[in-house]
């Protein structure tokens, strides 16, 4: 009866299942890759392609593609599967990960490949994206991604307010004079938006403005905090000014209702990277460089492909693949298919390159910007806990818990100690 | 009932939102009524992922898993109910222990033995560790104690053995109390997420969840598309619900069935 | 002799139990046993681990974000606990009479424990959002408010409650409906008949019989709101200012964003020993105080 009922369902779930694998050595010449990935929708379209592409043309090798699917639970999914010791070969992985990924013995080591194998041209990759994968002696991925941050702009909410569009010499003065002029309680509308849920979406907009002033995250010599120099209180002052005196910002608590709050016209200016943009289908938005106050640095999130190791061969053939996927001619393909920007300097000079700027209007502004992302976050294992002290500092800041310098000073402290730990 | 509005809600906004063009989702606050249907949602987003399979894959791992806790938690939940044994009290506690330990920590654990056992990446991986949860136990266990003990004595007194008294005395006095079970499980192992991500890593294996997480991109979410799956992910829950109701609630006019 | 024993009473029920026992033996107390090990080791989950001994929990004592999530988890659930598991009593009474539409309130009612915390999470970053939200929008239109709900670190964990208790409530309620099923027709009529009133049926007929329900929802509801996680994931990540920063929430931000597992493992043991405590104490009173039906 019911015995025999739930045999027969165990029965036939366990027939019906099979054995997946991941990926297996060479067999019978070919050697099987695989490749885990968190891209939905045009990009992932794009990179089932480039897979079929690549295999079609490189008979000794396949690649295949997975997705894991929101790269926010990649860390746990990938942590997993190396200490269960299935692991992929290529997986894509945020650049916030990459200084605790090095430390894995599994994680492969890219930089004497790049010695052994300049064809690579691993400094035509924008020095930003270098920096992300670098820790130490190590080079632990292949960048994937770079973007920056801009500033991008309502232009009919600027056009009503009477405002003249933002320049390229726009101060902080500007900024926060244009926010509250595009403040309007009655419409409930701001003039500026920010990320206030203290994560490193917080912090990372935060280092932009405190480089702008001239500071540093930390010390040259990495042992202590520097957000608290005269410079990082300069720009913790112009968010709390603006968020709790002038009340002309929108603060997001991190779930991303800013994008839709822009395109429904309720924000005037945001800083954000190209991947917002085709969120804002209603909006006529125009895009700027940062406005500045010493400078107008910006900041880089570049994430990557890191390398696990899985043998000679499949190691080989992932870099094989890498090398290929990350050569001008397919970046440039995916740029214009996907509108990320591209990876390479020498992409620019490209003759497709007019083509992808023409199917993305104003992305010139973010490739020039690239440029200005001249310094980058710490690659350290410990960057994650000193992002988060530093994130709780603004977090209060913002919302008018705290006053600038106290704020800072206090982060400071924190991490001065967690630099003394080391991880 | 206002209640009932509120309850509601979510539900009147995923359907709104599955009807939607994708540009009119990305507005804040959200637009409540559509300018038009578009219903082309809801097959562009099964076309989109091989959600059939998805399906096929849920409804076995769900259903074998509600079969084995209806089975596994009415032979325990009626020891503990029911039956003296030596370190009955002292079992239980454990059994109930073992829920108290977040899934975050167990899951890396748990991993690796389903790799040792060989099911990693199968639809087995899923059903094992599901066959029977504490919970079941529980509630069963407490549902039997209130059933009047002298219905199981006298079978008993007939020569019926427990197994028996189980099967033709016990469970048919309970089925309110399986139904709920089998509508929680079903629900609980429908919707389970992290565990799946975790032990599939093929899109064969792949279950509904699975298939609704990758609407949402790190950057980008298609609410169209993930609230169209949302939808369609949610109907068979609400029809085992809707379906299971005849056994678990009668109105308090009609004959009750015990007396 | 021995077909005594196999047929006696301690046979049957370490049969019985032993399907159960070998499934929850080895997917849930081997995984807790490494997780215990785990706890006394410096671990990142990426390289190899270092043993600390007892470090952890050292460390533990002086960490004043823990000691406050232990705060935050227990004030949550003392909230929690009794407003879904009072409030699902309520509904399900209500609900148990012939009403209209009874069958399509108890769905209406079922809805959001169905729904996923994903779109939970959505809906209620919308309506407590404090500028375009709905909440502000009708407490407005009563002279209250505008509040911060979500933002404001002191009402942000007030709000993850009303969240949950709104996603968990049917559950509740279905639990409810069902053991209002086994009360026996014959005591409600005999206390109609001893003019004992709705108040007082309530009180000395249902309440009691539906006891065996209420402390299993009382235990099941402590259980898991001592480790509420997905849903604050989904809305305030912990924030804002730690604000909801719970025990399992601690620990998931200790373990997988700032790869200290082995710290992460010996908060978790905490909780579970809070856990523990909670429960025992908890069935021991309602071994008492519950009327089981002989």
């Amino acid at each position: 009866m019911r015995r025999v009922l739930l045999l027969a369902v165990l029965a036939a779930a366990v027939i019906a299942s099979g054995c997946g694998g991941s990926g297996s050595s060479a067999s019978g010449g070919k050697v099987n890759i695989v490749l885990w990935h968190g891209y939905v929708d045009v990009e992932g379209n794009a990179l089932n392609a480039a897979a079929k592409r690549f295999n079609a043309t490189h008979p000794k090798i396949h690649v295949t593609v997975q997705n894991y699917g929101n790269a926010d639970y990649a860390l746990q999914k990938v942590l997993t599967a190396i200490r269960g010791g299935s692991y992929p070969d290529i997986v894509y992985l945020y650049g916030s990960w990459a200084a605790n990924m090095a430390r894995t013995p599994k994680a492969v080591d890219v930089a004497p490949l790049i010695k052994a194998d300049p064809s690579i041209n691993w400094n035509d990759f924008w020095p930003a994206e270098r920096q992300a994968v670098t820790v130490g002696d190590k080079i632990v991925g292949v960048p994937a991604l770079v973007d920056n941050l801009a500033l991008v702009y309502n232009k009919k909410l600027f056009d009503q307010a009477g405002i003249p569009h933002p320049t390229a010499d726009w101060t902080w003065d500007d900024l926060r004079a244009a926010a509250k002029k595009l403040t309007d309680p009655s419409a409930k509308q701001f003039g500026w938006a920010y990320v206030a849920d203290g994560s490193e979406d917080t912090v990372w907009r935060f280092d932009a403005l405190l480089w702008q002033a001239g500071g540093d995250i930390l010390t040259p010599d990495g042992k202590h905090a520097a957000f608290n120099s005269e410079a990082g209180v300069k720009a913790a002052t112009l968010l709390q000014q603006m968020a709790t005196v002038d009340h002309s910002v929108y603060l997001d608590n991190g779930n991303g209702n800013y994008a839709n709050l822009f395109n429904s016209g309720k924000i005037g200016m945001l800083f954000t990277g190209p991947w917002d943009l085709s969120s804002f289908p209603d909006v006529d938005y125009g895009i700027q460089i940062l406005p500045g106050d010493v400078n107008h640095n910006t900041i880089s999130g570049p994430d990557q492909w890191v390398m696990l190791d899985n043998g000679d061969d499949r190691r080989n053939a992932a870099w094989t693949f890498l090398k290929w996927f990350t050569s001008a001619d397919e970046a440039m393909r995916w740029s214009i298919a996907t509108g990320d920007l591209p990876i390479r300097a020498s992409q620019t000079r490209t003759p497709d390159y007019p083509k992808y700027t023409a199917k993305y209007p104003g992305i010139d502004t973010f490739v020039q910007n690239e440029e200005n992302a001249v310094k980058a976050r710490p690659v350290i294992p410990t960057y994650n806990e000193i992002s988060q002290a530093m994130g709780q500092a603004i977090q209060a800041v913002l919302l008018g818990k705290a006053e600038p310098k106290a704020a800072l000073d206090q982060a400071a402290q924190q991490v001065d100690q967690i630099l003394a730990q080391g991880s | 009932m206002p209640l009932a509005a509120v309850m509601l809600l979510p539900l009147v906004w995923m359907l709104v939102t599955s009807v939607e063009t994708l540009a009119e989702s990305r507005h804040f606050p959200p637009t409540i009524v559509p300018s038009g249907i578009h219903w082309e949602n809801y097959p562009n987003a099964l076309d989109s992922a091989p959600f059939g399979r998805f399906f096929a894959n849920s409804l076995v791992v769900t259903l074998a898993s509600v079969a084995g806790n209806l089975v596994f938690c009415s032979l325990a939940g009626y020891a503990f109910a029911r039956l003296r044994f030596f370190g009955r009290d002292v079992i239980f506690i454990v059994l109930l222990a073992t829920l108290m330990v977040p899934f975050q920590v167990t899951m890396i654990p748990t991993f690796l033995i389903v790799q040792h056992l060989g099911l990693v990446n199968s639809l087995g991986a899923l059903i094992a560790p599901n066959l029977v949860t504490p919970f079941g136990i529980f509630l069963l266990r407490q549902f039997f104690r209130t059933l009047p003990v002298d219905l199981e004595e006298a079978a008993r007194i007939d020569g019926c053995s427990r197994l028996g008294v189980l099967f033709r005395v016990v469970l048919p006095l309970s089925m309110p109390a399986l139904a709920t079970l089998g509508i929680v499980t079903f629900l609980w192992t429908w919707n389970d997420f992290l565990w799946p991500l975790i032990a599939i890593s093929s899109t064969d294996q792949s279950t509904v969840q699975l298939g609704l997480a990758s609407f949402q991109g790190a950057h980008q979410t298609r609410w169209t598309l993930l609230m169209a799956g949302n939808v369609v992910a949610l109907a068979p829950m609400l029809l085992v619900f809707v379906f299971a109701q005849r056994w678990f609630v009668q109105s308090i006019a009609a004959t009750g069935v015990k007396g | 002799m021995t077909r005594r024993l196999l047929g006696s009473e301690h046979a049957a029920g370490w049969l019985f139990v032993l399907p159960a026992v070998v499934l929850i033996g080895v997917f849930g107390i081997i995984p807790i046993g490494w997780a215990l090990l785990l706890s006394f080791q410096h671990n990142d989950l990426l390289t190899a681990p270092t043993w600390v001994g007892a470090a952890n929990y050292r460390e533990l004592v002086h960490d004043p974000v823990f000691r406050d999530s232990i705060r935050r988890t227990i004030i949550y659930t003392l909230l929690f606990v009794p407003l879904s598991v009072g409030g699902a009593l309520g509904v399900a009474l209500f609900l148990y009479r012939p009403i209209r539409l009874s069958r399509f309130y108890r769905t209406a009612v079922f809805v959001p424990v169905a729904t996923s915390t994903v779109a939970t999470g959505i809906i209620f970053n919308w309506l407590l959002d404090p500028t375009y939200g709905i909440a502000n929008f009708l407490l407005g239109k009563v002279g209250l408010g505008p509040y911060g709900f979500f933002q404001d670190p002191d009402q942000a964990l007030y709000a993850i409650v009303a969240m949950t208790v709104w996603g968990w409530l049917g559950f509740d309620v279905i639990i409810y409906l069902a053991a209002l099923q086994g009360i026996p027709q014959d005591l409600l009529e005999a206390a109609e008949l001893d003019n004992a009133g709705r108040w007082g049926t309530f009180r000395h007929v249902i309440l009691p019989l539906l006891s065996p329900a209420t402390l299993f929802l009382i235990v099941w509801s402590t259980i898991n709101a001592l480790q509420v996680f997905d849903e604050i994931y989904v809305t305030t990540r912990g924030g804002p200012l730690h604000a909801t920063t719970v025990l399992v929430y601690y620990l998931y931000n200790q373990a997988f964003e700032l790869f200290h597992a082995g710290y992460a493992a010996a908060v978790a043991e905490v909780l579970f020993a809070i856990t523990l405590v909670f429960s025992i104490a908890q069935l021991w009173i309602g071994n008492r105080r519950v009327h089981y039906t002989s």
